[in-house]
């Protein structure tokens, strides 16, 4: 049985000039210099990495330090059905980071010209790469098992960081 | 007005709250002959007669809502205020992802138990199958983007993290730290929930499996397939809550008690959590809602006749095992292996099929698995009662970014 219905085409769009704020400097450094930057709490060390400008356990107002751009999978998944805007990457990985010397662990692409569970497994060591048209956004850069660097940094539309 | 002091010791200056009605419409994969205002009015309408009330006698309304951009309009809820007519009275909407249900009938609650309304209207409702993806022609790839909206917009969404990555993500982390759950566990979780659903004549995935069918189904994001996922779903479900009072003058025939509320958020960043592999969020809201209602978290799973769980995945059922308090940390796996969460099992968890059996219309299912647990208490659930002896249930919600929030709410009758 099937009921009356009339159905539209429809579509929300906003645009927006959007400013990341007190955020901003770690997308300045990225977009510029190739360098991922953290924050410091004066009081409690912690460093984070995505940075913000306060700690949220002290309520101190933290210092911004260059990071390294290497670090460690804490985990990870292989992604192969996804949302719209991503279904034609598919299959992609994704996965928590903590880089060298940061507390914190960051969101980020694992890229492999060897996708597998594998490669991007808990305790695995991978460093950035980082695209050569940068926009100053998180997709400027993504991370790379760290056996693979030598040769994504030498594909044409990337290269390699400053490394703190 | 009387107030009535419970819990432990008398830190718990409220009056006491009962559920007595409960509606909801059918889960399916759309209602497109239905907007989402009038699916709301539709259980609205069948727990106020299940009360033996009219929306005359509802001094305020709670709405859980999730996603704007599933119903494709803004402030939804005024809209469904209008529609079901609770004009010149409160209504005011909670929306916290999958957990929205959750936080809604706990709002709910706050509205009776602090004097505020006498009766309060608890009403869910999702639509999401409006959402249509053009690229494959399918409305699911367009869901889960209005969905990822959720996640933060400068450091998630534009790296392709979804609702599902998100939970696999626990999962993983619970895995690598204590070996399960394991895929056939998981796959365990699927089969029953799908199977309880065949009980259910209000879900929408009975489905007869076995271990290969969900190991063999497709990979959604490793480990989790096709089968470890709930459906996303439409429906709306409502509560009609009510004080003690109210419950005498009314003469209601069925009420049960909200012993307990708890409800908690994690770290939505799962970066800075301390422990990637665990919801602390479920175990401070589990321990709240026991301790509210003079319950033991250690010696729980003996307090209760019925569980509803948030299984929006099977690894994540698993896991709220052990942080409910069910078994040891680290238990959970072996517990479905032994047959522990099934029909007749040692506590039944998700007889109505859960989220994977009966479906997730987000902002109604919290309040489904809350008036699940009410059904139950009653003996009403039809085909799928299991018995009550201690006159004790559970329901719990997750959702939200990290699947940071959680609730839980205890029941007696
Ligand atoms: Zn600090």
């Amino acid at each position: 049985m099937t009921k009356e219905y009339h159905e539209i085409d429809d579509i929300i769009v906003i645009h927006y000039k959007y400013s990341f704020g007190g955020q901003s400097r770690f997308f300045i450094e990225l977009k510029n210099n190739k360098q991922i930057m953290g924050t410091k709490c004066p009081k409690c060390k912690t460093v984070y990495c995505p940075p913000r400008i306060a700690c949220a356990k002290c309520y101190e107002t933290t210092e911004w330090i260059p990071l390294k751009d290497t670090g460690e999978i804490k985990v990870s998944t292989l992604v192969w059905y996804s949302t719209s805007a991503f279904i034609q990457n598919i299959p992609y990985a994704v996965g928590y980071i903590q880089l060298d010397g940061a507390s914190t662990a960051i969101n980020q692409g694992i890229f492999s010209d060897n996708l597998v569970p594998s490669k991007v497994k808990p305790g695995k060591r991978v460093r950035a790469v980082f695209k050569k048209e940068r926009e100053g956004k998180i997709t400027d850069f993504f991370f790379v098992p760290i056996d693979e660097y030598d040769d994504w940094i030498q594909k044409p539309e990337f290269e390699g960081g400053k490394n703190g | 007005m009387s107030w009535t002091m419970h819990g432990i010791g008398n830190e718990y200056m409220t009056r006491r709250v009962a559920i007595i009605g409960f509606g909801m419409t059918p889960f399916k994969a759309r209602w497109p002959d239905k907007t989402y205002f009038e699916l709301a009015y539709d259980a609205c309408n069948e727990a106020l007669q299940d009360a033996g009330i009219t929306i005359k006698d509802v001094d305020s309304a709670v709405y859980g809502i999730y996603n704007d951009l599933f119903e494709r309009q803004f402030m939804p809820d005024i809209y469904v205020n209008d529609y079901i007519g609770n004009i010149d009275k409160p209504g005011t909407r909670v929306t916290t992802g999958g957990a929205t249900g959750g936080f809604t009938v706990r709002t709910g609650y706050a509205e009776v138990a602090s004097g505020l309304a006498d009766i309060c209207l608890v009403l869910g409702v999702e639509k999401c199958n409006d959402c249509y993806d053009k690229q494959t022609g399918t409305t699911t790839p367009e869901v889960l983007k209005a969905i990822a909206y959720s996640a933060d917009m400068t450091w998630e969404f534009p790296l392709g993290m979804l609702a599902a990555s998100s939970y696999v993500v626990l999962v993983n982390a619970h895995f690598n730290k204590y070996g399960n759950p394991t895929e056939e566990q998981m796959a365990k979780v699927s089969i029953k929930n799908h199977g309880n659903a065949f009980n259910n004549p209000k879900a929408q995935a009975p489905m007869k499996l076995t271990i290969e069918d969900v190991l063999n189904s497709r990979i959604i994001c490793y480990p989790f397939k096709m089968l470890d996922c709930c459906l996303y779903s439409e429906a709306s479900a409502a509560l009609i809550l009510a004080s003690e009072e109210k419950v005498k003058e009314l003469k209601a025939e069925n009420p049960v008690w909200i012993t307990g509320v708890g409800a908690a958020c994690t770290d939505a960043f799962i970066g800075n959590r301390k422990s990637i592999g665990a919801l602390p969020s479920n175990i401070a809201a589990a321990k709240q809602a026991y301790k509210m209602a003079g319950l033991d978290y250690k010696n729980i799973k003996k307090e209760l006749d019925v569980a509803e769980l948030h299984d929006a995945f099977t690894g994540q059922e698993v896991i709220s095992y052990e942080e409910l308090g069910f078994v040891e940390y680290g238990k959970g796996g072996a517990w479905i292996d032994d047959g522990g969460p099934e029909m007749h099992g040692e506590l039944p968890v998700n007889p109505s099929g859960g989220l994977i059996g009966c479906g997730h219309a987000v902002g109604a299912t919290g309040i489904m698995s809350t008036g699940e647990a009410y059904l139950q208490l009653t003996e009403r659930a039809g085909k799928r009662q299991v018995p009550i002896t201690k006159g004790r249930a559970i329901s719990h919600s997750i959702g939200g970014p990290g699947a940071a929030y959680s609730a839980v709410i205890v029941l007696e009758r």
